[in-house]
């Protein structure tokens, strides 16, 4: 891949991310998210990164999707919620002055960075994860219990206390 | 063992949901209960082995073969760790009758030793995206403990407050992004080396600078404090106490406090950030606290004053200063649990939190009275109470330091924070007895034991103080004040 | 750092600013947590593009997953939390949210 297609990748991952905040219906809003995600995960197969890209495709545009859909899907009626316009017209205002800023402070830093290499690295990505971030997979497993633990107080029977 | 501070609380979380149905009324209680007995006695047993290595680090093995955790525990972790295991357990106990009315109770229980287990977690970690995660960890259990009555008011706070906690923790994590990319490490003592070879660069502000905003939202530093006084009334009374009293100072003190001290290096231009940002939390939260009829949002306001005392100690820079901070932070564990816990009271007796509705409940909740009076006058700074002592510290610390303005603005300050509590006392207990409340009862019997727990404890400490601050404190400032260098610690050097 | 690293962490910024601005102007609930969501996607992007540009993809790879492992965690309580709301007040509109004030 070149230049130019690393480039369009960028543009569509802004692009669809921008698409998923400002779209009305609900819906296209979250699959504008799964395609940014989409484009997000190419992003990453090219930097050679494949385990995140997989890990993207798989967790963040297929499962949370699928949770955005259902939690759409259990909120619906009762009429929308009206967004207003004018933040919508005035986006690409700010858009266009925020881009300016920030290409100007990002050429301005690049001539000042220096930055130490660190120690060289073990190229094998499972020895990585359970060899030398092993406390990061007991974080994970608690975090998943964490969350499971908190839907299920979120959905019990009788905890009613008004 | 370090990591059993870790692995406990998860084990026994992870089981409770296993439970059968004719044991989930007493096993939940006691299980989370007798866990942090057990977290209670390992801290304080550890405590020895601690002060003859200078500290600890726990490399673990399976089977013979090294696995990657390692753990560290010094004179600073170990502090928190004692009031957390300490102020939690009071708060176990007082769960115990407290939670009744809540249904069941087995996802709070899981819920909140996860939150222990996060806190633990972040309190041992030598790397910082171990902080991140642990951070999270507990954050995402304290999002569903603070809806947990999932009436109207818990659910709008918590969700204002996720919003709010996810863009904080956003922005720690661009901070891991720039050190990282910096230093090219993880690990704590490796980006303290590694920031002491590079040149000063921008980057290095922009860093802290986003530290800052993203801690200081979870410490409910003024200006990013929005969602305390909202999350922390609508809370059940056990959760608040946790909240204000533990998870504020561990997910935002303790983190910004060792990255500032022991990583960066404390700058005197840092110094002077963190002594501003005390006295605008100090004052701010002090005259947002006066007009409040809500006993419990009046307290969260009071929070966020009281954390603006613990920057002031840590920003004075000198020991006397760090002396102060880092015991006010024990002090206010304790007495700010013990009022939470109080209100709880108060609210399951009479039904309401609106101050102007109550009067008189002395007569007929004396034990309640007279531990909220203890609990008022350590935080009011009232001797020989323990907050006395370390608000004098701190106000010593910054004489010391020839930062005048800022010690008289402190005094002042405590003159204003006595007045609202002895307002809210008199209001609340003394006077007339408002005559809607002759029926009420004393709380059952585990809400008033851990409520007297922690006023002894406040009383103790208060007479003890010379002792406590030699053992538990002493060592902390040593290590926050000897500054980068003991970050070799956490090569495990 | 090569300009690479500087052309992906100015499109992260850009990404962190868009979210930001989603946060203060969208009044739907679920709305406002897609922009959260576009704020984890750019620290994702942040840390592999460090990651790459220093060499270490592994290690960064590593960090991402779990960060993703912990964002899924956060979106589920979100969503079940916003559930429960729109159980209670049956609309999604922050402005009904205004019963507590900071």
């Amino acid at each position: 891949m070149g230049q130019s297609m690393y480039i369009f990748l960028l543009v569509g991952f802004v692009g669809f991310a921008i698409l998923a905040i400002f779209l009305r219906d609900l819906l296209k809003a979250a699959i504008s998210l799964a395609f940014s995600s989409i484009f997000l995960a190419m992003i990453f197969f090219h930097m050679k990164a494949y385990y995140v890209g997989v890990f993207e495709i798989s967790v963040v545009a297929g499962l949370i999707t699928v949770l955005f859909i259902a939690t759409i899907g259990l909120t619906k009626g009762q009429g929308d919620v009206k967004e207003r316009k004018i933040p919508l017209v005035i986006f690409p205002l700010f858009f266009i002055a925020f881009l300016f800023l920030d290409v100007v402070i990002m050429n301005a830093l690049k001539t000042q960075m220096a930055v130490l290499s660190g120690k060289p690295e073990v190229p094998h990505f499972p020895q990585v994860l359970w060899g030398f971030r092993t406390l990061d997979l007991v974080g994970q497993i608690g975090v998943i219990f964490a969350g499971v633990f908190a839907v299920l107080a979120l959905f019990r029977k009788g905890g009613t206390h008004e | 063992m370090l990591f059993l501070f870790i692995a406990i609380p998860l084990a026994v979380a992870s089981i409770l949901p296993l439970l059968g149905k004719i044991s989930k009324r007493v096993l939940p209680d006691l299980l989370g209960n007798l866990t942090l007995v057990f977290l209670l006695g390992y801290t304080l047993w550890i405590g020895k082995e601690l002060s003859q290595a200078g500290g600890i680090v726990q490399r673990l093995e399976w089977l013979g073969e090294p696995l990657a955790i390692v753990l560290v525990l010094d004179g600073f972790s170990h502090l928190m760790l004692f009031t957390v295991s300490s102020v939690a357990l009071c708060v176990t106990l007082f769960s115990i009758d407290y939670m009744k009315h809540y249904g069941e109770k087995v996802p709070y229980y899981a819920l909140f030793l996860m939150m222990i287990a996060g806190m633990n977690g972040l309190l041992l970690s030598p790397d910082i995206f171990g902080i991140f995660l642990f951070l999270e960890l507990s954050a995402i259990a304290s999002y569903g403990l603070v809806a947990y009555g999932l009436g109207h008011d818990e659910l709008e706070a918590s969700f204002k407050y996720l919003m709010l906690s996810a863009v904080a923790s956003g922005f720690v994590l661009l901070a891991i992004v720039l050190l990282f990319g910096l230093t090219g490490s993880l690990a704590l003592g490796d980006i303290a080396m590694g920031l002491r070879a590079l040149p000063p660069s921008p980057l290095v502000w922009v860093c802290v600078a986003f530290f800052v905003m993203g801690f200081g939202l979870k410490a409910a530093i003024v200006p990013f404090h929005a969602w305390l006084p909202d999350a922390h009334p609508s809370a059940p009374a056990s959760i608040s106490a946790m909240l204000s009293g533990l998870l504020i100072k561990v997910s935002g003190i303790y983190a910004l406090t060792r990255l500032l001290f022991n990583v960066f290096g404390v700058t005197p231009t840092l110094s002077t950030v963190l002594l501003y940002l005390g006295t605008l939390s100090m004052v701010v939260g002090a005259f947002l606290a006066l007009g409040q009829n809500d006993i419990k949002r009046m307290l969260a306001y009071s929070s966020i004053s009281q954390i603006g005392y613990i920057l002031l100690g840590l920003g004075a820079g000198n020991p006397l200063g760090l002396l102060g901070g880092l015991f006010h932070i024990m002090n206010h564990a304790m007495a700010k649990a013990l009022l939470f816990l109080d209100s709880g009271s108060i609210e399951r007796a009479t039904g309401t939190r609106d101050l102007q509705k109550m009067g008189g409940l002395a007569s007929r909740m004396p034990l309640t009275a007279a531990t909220s009076v203890v609990g008022s006058l350590s935080i009011a700074g009232v001797p020989p109470l323990n907050g006395f002592w370390s608000k004098l510290l701190i106000i010593l610390g910054l004489i010391e330091a020839k930062h005048y303005g800022f010690a008289l603005i402190a005094i002042l300050a405590s003159v204003l924070t006595l007045w609202y509590y002895l307002v809210i006392q008199r209001k609340a207990f003394f006077g007339k007895l408002n005559e809607i409340w002759r029926g009420v009862v004393e709380a059952p019997f585990w809400m008033s034991a851990s409520t007297v727990i922690l006023a002894l404890g406040c009383i103790g400490i208060g007479i003890f103080f010379s002792p406590m601050l030699k053992t538990w404190i002493s060592p902390a400032v040593e290590i926050l004040y000897g500054g980068t260098v003991h970050a070799l610690n956490f090569l495990g050097l | 750092m090569n300009s690479f690293w500087f052309l992906n962490m100015g499109v992260v910024a850009l990404v962190v600013f868009l979210s930001i601005y989603g946060l203060l102007t969208m009044k739907n609930l679920i709305k406002l947590f897609i922009a959260v969501e576009v704020l984890s996607k750019g620290l994702t992007l942040a840390w592999i593009v460090t990651g790459y540009a220093k060499n270490h993809l592994m290690t960064a790879q590593s960090v991402a997953i779990t960060f993703i492992v912990v964002e899924v965690c956060v979106v589920a309580t979100a969503l079940a939390l916003i559930v429960n709301i729109y159980r209670h007040t049956k609309s999604l509109d922050i402005g009904k949210l205004t019963k507590l004030r900071g």
